[in-house]
Parts: C-alpha cells; structure tokens; sequence
C-alpha cells in the first residue's frame, strides 16, 4: 500500500488500522505528523515526489494494491502540475487492478473511474481502478 | 460499527471531533438568537470554527482570541475583532470590558498536553462565568469548573467525542 502525503498522520493512521498486516510505505516531502503517526525508517520515503515516486520501484517488494494520494495544497495550477507528475509515476508503482483513492483527479490510459461511495460530495475525491483497461 | 471501519484512528477522531464541534456550534447558534451581545472564540487556531460562527451568526461581532495567527487568510478576523496574547491576559481584560455582556463563548484550548489544559482551563474559568449574560453559553472542549453554570447535554447529531455546553444560572429569568 502506498500513502502520498503523510501531513499530520490521520489517514495513515486511519489505513494501518484497516489493514494491519499490510505494508504500507509513505512518501512525503517533510515528516511532520504526530510521532506515533510515523512509519518507521523503513517505509518512510521522504522527499519530493518528482524523485522519490521513479525511485521508489526498487523499493518496493512487490507492485502496491493500493494508493492513496492526498497531495492537495489548494493552489489549484501547482496541484495540477503535481497530479500531471505523478499519475505516471505512480502508475509505474502499481499492480494490476490496483485501486487508487486521491483528492486530485487524474487522466491516464488504462485507468478507470470509479464512483466513490455515497455521500462524497462529486468532485471532492476521486477513485481509480488501475490497469483495468 | 460496520465491516471495515476503524474506531480509534486519528482520522476517525477528528472526524468525531468535527461533527461535533459542528453540531454544537449550530445549536448554541440556535439558542442564542434571543440573546444579545458578541460572541467570543477563544483559539483561532486553523479559524474552521470561526469560520462557521461567522456563518451561522452574519450580524453578531465575533471577538477572537488566541495567541498566534495561523489560520488561513480568509479566515482571519477582521482588525479590532482579533485579540493577540496569552489568553489568561486577553480574557481578563475581556472580561472588565464585556462582563454579563456575552451571549455565546465558544473555548476551543485543548492543546494535547491535559495537564496544561486543566491549568488554562481553572485560570479561565472565573473569566468565562463573569462573561456571559443571562441564559448565555459557554462551549468548550475541556471540562470547566464554572460556578452555578448547568452542564447540558449535547445537541442531536453530536459525534462520539467529549463537548462540554455549559448556560448561565437562572436563565429562565432573563
């Protein structure tokens, strides 16, 4: 499992919970969440994006089932640059038939939207089948 | 719970946290409309709640208190409704100028350090029940010693997360 943007911890937090015999690995510029909402060394990469995302394949034991990517800053041109960035980049990191879960919307070939459950508001989160196409 | 959900995470609490600030917030906006006289946030912090209060409560003059601006800029108070400094300091000058005179305060200090809460908290407290005026309320998210003041219970659509509403004795005669 893969968590872009760790910010305070809550959602890895949130994620470790749900799957707790997963491993999840978290890419973030800067570590800045509550100290018992850190990874450990291991699967925390940190960096940007740009050149943590194309090295992290080596990393990984296997390519991820799931991503999670809340990357936003609310500057709309820069999240959209971000997002041109990283949907290939991650893209490369992931199984087939992995589900992508994001606060940016992303257009790739061969990934398919998915409808997020009832009561998000459209256009808030955005959910994706990779590799389905 | 359902299957798949997770109790306990720093998501689900903040969530929890939320709704239930919301809900209160709406509430006490509810109740107070009768009631003259500004409201006081104490904590901007992020400036959500402020930003709701505002919302919910257009015509009323919102005095804000923290220590530090962090929130962002549309969330800021507008000059003279912002009041920078230790709160034990601010509030009680709020208080020689204000006193019996509010109608809602909203204290949002919790910091995660309960030990420096409940001291704040007791420093706060004889500020916090000289401020309001008959039937006014105070919220807060640590528990408060507040003299005479009735403990109610929180509104429908509160989450599962510790709110404290306290009113203002004898608001029947206001």
């Amino acid at each position: 499992m893969l968590e872009l943007g760790l910010g305070n911890g809550r959602t890895y937090d949130h994620l470790r919970g749900l799957f707790p015999d997963r491993e999840i690995f978290v890419f973030d510029r800067h570590v800045a969440a509550h100290p018992d909402c850190r990874p450990d060394p291991e699967h925390m990469i940190e960096g940007d994006f740009r050149d943590t995302l194309p090295a992290a394949g080596a990393r990984l034991p296997a390519p991820a089932a799931f991503a999670h990517c809340d990357i936003g800053s609310g500057r709309p041109e820069t999240d959209r640059a971000v997002a041109a960035f990283v949907g290939p980049a991650l893209d490369r990191l992931l199984a087939r038939g992995a589900v992508v879960v994001s606060d940016q919307a992303f257009e790739l070939a061969g990934w398919t939207a998915l409808d997020p459950p009832s009561g998000v508001e459209p256009g808030r989160y955005f959910m994706y089948r990779a590799g389905s196409a | 719970m359902s299957a798949g959900e997770v109790a306990g995470s720093r998501l689900a609490r903040m969530i929890a946290r939320l709704i239930t600030q919301r809900a209160c917030l709406e509430w006490a906006a509810a109740e107070i409309r009768e009631i003259d006289g500004p409201v006081l946030e104490l904590g901007l912090g992020k400036g959500r709640t402020y930003d709701h209060l505002r919302r919910l409560l257009p015509d009323r003059e919102i005095l804000v208190f923290d220590r530090f601006v962090h929130a962002p800029r549309d969330c800021v108070p507008p000059g003279g409704t912002l009041v920078l400094g230790e709160l034990r300091k601010t509030v009680a000058d709020a208080t020689a100028r204000l006193a019996g005179r509010v109608a809602l305060i909203h204290a949002d200090i919790g910091s995660g350090d309960r030990s420096a809460d409940s001291a704040l908290g007791a420093d706060l407290a004889p500020h916090l029940a000289a401020l309001p005026r008959p039937g006014g309320l105070v919220l807060c998210d640590r528990e408060l010693a507040l003299d005479g003041f009735d403990r109610v219970p929180l509104p429908p659509g509160a989450a599962d997360w510790c709110y404290f509403i306290y009113r203002t004795p004898n608001s029947e005669d206001h």
